[in-house]
């Protein structure tokens, strides 16, 4: 069983269709990424499945049915806006949101401490919420939802306010909530984040999904009949099947003719005993196809 | 439940627990309390606590002093001193010893005719003071029966037409009840209220909603902030009753109108009929407008389309004092935002009808669910609709969030 089944989901505010027949699931111990530019429908698509929307078709299964009070005990949301109360001590704030997905008090506290002196947050547990840094209510935030132990985790922009540390931090935390079981649905514009956590990814653009599958998948469907080389030595000037030489700042690339395999044109250099440091099948870069993908999209539409 | 509970105590402990509401809720009573010391202060320093003067020609005055009450009374009390002649009374009223002299002359219990002399002011309590001292000395030597009868003189007492309730006309304090209670009741559910609008919009602002829903039902959240914000009002009902109650005390003894004033049990149970289903019109409401605003002010803007009503009658108090069942008063009490107070005060001066009274306590009982449903949808469908406001056609229509 998959513990989110999204399938077919359309939802319209008005004449605008925010979310246009999604569908994905996502696994247990996998962090699945939901990406999309700014507007493609991803917090609507977030909101159907957390049931705080209807969709207006297709349905969504959560914990092997529709979201029922007793499941969202079992679901954490760290949405991209901070909520947590302003004015409340960080604590007591934290055993509130704990008290509400059925923790008891005594154990949110024994819980909190744990997850405070992790993010080196004890120090501060009686402040004000308001009186935190933006990294360190990111923190906190997560620590809401993190800390009753959900089987299905949604985060949204997790990475934002945070310095080097504190991303390693959480990268760190996330990949210990994968290996206990969890199934994440991450949202994020940071690319190179998605293409270091994410086993699979869904791309949304107007409303749409516009590619589905694991990272892999996504980036060999991109693939161009392109590839990466570092020589000290000149290149030759004439490569037989390579069309032209772009200087990138590491390595050259080499744009192959149609019908040329990257295999020929390594045996061509190798017989021209050209000294080969770094040969590669030039794939993709997440952030290359987003971009590609977003761009076609707004020349169709 | 149990997270009904919980919304219930973090939204009571957060308003109540709080140095703003501490404040407030103590410092109107003490700002009373200052209020009526200052009266009580300045008729104690404007009092004149000299002598009275007489001179008793006639020996009328065989008891020379009323019997006195216990403990403080802010009344000025009657001292008299005896002269035997106007030449010595008036001395004594020229030296400033005395503040004013009576002359009983030889006939005065024939003729009822005396005379008063004084300069500047004449203390209108000492004079009823004085004027009760010689009716206390004409039926001294009555039997008792007919003395105090004599004594207390006529009173009528106004009656309902089924005796439930009656008013005196010496007991003019009960015409304050209604006024107070009314009043009270006002400031403590809107204060209460806006309570809730406050946390509701801020967590809108804040986003903790968002959090929040994925954690609860719409439902479970919306019961435990009505609750939350009813018991925050009873808080402040029960410490200002408090307040009332000692103050009423205190007074008690001292003061006659204070004595007079009596409070029936039907009036307390018509309190309770009404305040229940206003609080959870007005909470429910004030829940409903911050769901669907988008900033405080706007909130605030458009909670004064209903608060403004619930205060309306105070504008007609006299209308509604001089002609309690009359048109305006009627029209007032079906109409559901104005219908609290002013059934608050027309029961304090009237028998209302019963038929009528049933309708409207039903009325506002349906009026509270209306609420209710109300303040759900808006709930759902206003809650994440940051920074547009949710029209009205879209709050009725049947579109779901």
């Amino acid at each position: 069983m998959q513990p989110i089944f999204v399938d077919k989901i359309q939802k319209n505010f008005g004449k605008t269709c925010a979310v246009d027949e999604i569908s994905f699931a996502v696994n247990n111990e996998e962090i699945f990424g939901l990406l999309g530019p700014n507007g493609a429908g991803k917090t609507t698509a977030i909101r159907i499945i957390l049931d705080i929307f209807k969709a207006d078709k297709g349905s969504v299964s959560i914990l092997g049915g529709p979201m029922t009070e007793e499941k969202k005990d079992h679901v954490g949301y760290l949405p991209e806006e901070r909520g947590l109360y302003q004015d409340m001590p960080l604590d007591r704030c934290l055993i509130y949101m704990a008290g509400l997905k059925s923790l008891s008090v005594s154990e949110s506290k024994t819980r909190l401490t744990k997850y405070l002196d992790r993010f080196e947050l004890a120090a501060y547990r009686s402040k004000k919420v308001k009186e935190l840094s933006k990294g360190m209510q990111q923190k906190a935030q997560l620590i809401a939802t993190l800390i009753h132990e959900p089987e299905v985790v949604i985060i949204d922009e997790p990475f934002s306010a945070l310095d080097p540390v504190n991303t390693q931090m959480v990268k760190d935390l996330l990949d210990e909530e994968r290996k206990k079981g969890r199934a994440i649905i991450m949202c994020t514009h940071q690319m190179h984040q998605v293409e270091e956590l994410c086993d699979r990814l869904v791309l949304i653009d107007h409303g749409r999904a516009m590619l589905y599958g694991t990272l892999e998948e996504v980036r060999n469907r991109y693939a161009t009949q392109d590839i990466l080389v570092n020589t000290s030595a000149r290149l030759p000037l004439k490569i037989t099947g390579v069309e032209r030489v772009v200087d990138m700042n590491a390595h050259k690339k080499l744009v192959l003719k149609p019908g040329i395999t990257a295999q020929s044109v390594l045996a061509d250099l190798v017989r021209m005993k050209v000294a080969i440091e770094h040969f590669e099948i030039a794939l993709p870069s997440l952030e290359e196809i987003f971009i590609q993908v977003v761009t076609e999209g707004v020349a169709k539409s | 439940m149990i997270k009904t509970l919980r919304i219930f105590w973090q939204e009571y402990k957060r308003h109540v627990i709080r140095k703003r509401f501490i404040l407030m809720i103590v410092s109107i009573p003490a700002l009373l309390a200052i209020v009526i010391g200052i009266a009580l202060f300045s008729v104690f320093l404007t009092q004149d606590d000299r002598p009275v003067g007489v001179i008793d020609e006639a020996g009328y005055l065989v008891i020379q002093q009323l019997p006195g009450r216990e403990g403080f009374s802010p009344e000025a009390q009657l001292h008299l001193v005896f002269f035997n002649d106007d030449a010595e009374a008036k001395k004594a009223l020229d030296d400033g010893t005395i503040q004013a002299y009576y002359f009983l002359p030889a006939d005065y219990p024939e003729s009822g005719e005396g005379r008063l002399v004084y300069v500047k002011t004449w203390n209108t309590a000492l004079a009823f003071q004085f004027e009760r001292l010689l009716r206390y000395n004409m039926t001294e030597s009555m039997p008792e029966k007919i003395a105090t009868r004599l004594m207390d003189g006529a009173e009528f007492v106004i009656t309902s037409l089924d005796k439930t309730r009656q008013m005196s006309e010496e007991a003019w304090g009960n015409l304050m009840i209604p006024f107070a209670a009314g009043l009270m009741i006002m400031m403590i559910i809107i204060t209460a209220g806006n309570y809730l609008l406050q946390a509701v919009v801020e967590e809108k602002e804040n986003r903790t909603i968002e959090i929040i829903v994925t954690s609860v039902s719409p439902n479970q959240l919306m019961a435990g902030k009505i609750l939350g914000d009813i018991a925050v009002g009873l808080t402040q009902l029960l410490v200002w009753s408090g307040f009332l109650i000692a103050g009423f005390y205190m007074a008690r003894g001292s003061i006659d109108w204070v004595d007079r004033v009596e409070i029936s049990t039907e009036y307390i149970v018509l309190l309770i009929l009404v305040v229940i289903p206003t609080f959870i019109t007005v909470a429910t409401l004030m829940a409903a407008v911050g769901s669907i605003s988008t900033e405080m002010r706007e909130a605030q803007q458009i909670s004064g389309y209903f608060t403004i009503p619930i205060m309306a009658p105070y504008w007609f108090s006299y209308i509604l004092m001089t002609s309690p069942n009359g048109p305006l008063a009627v029209i007032l009490s079906f109409m559901p935002l104005t219908a609290p107070v002013t059934l608050t005060m027309r029961a304090g001066f009237t028998q209302i009808p019963t038929w009528q009274l049933a309708i409207n306590i039903v009325e506002l009982f349906i009026l509270a669910f209306l609420s209710l449903w109300l303040a759900g949808k808006a709930f759902r469908m206003g809650m994440l609709n940051y920074g547009k406001r949710l029209s009205l056609t879209k709050l009725f229509s049947r579109e779901s969030a």
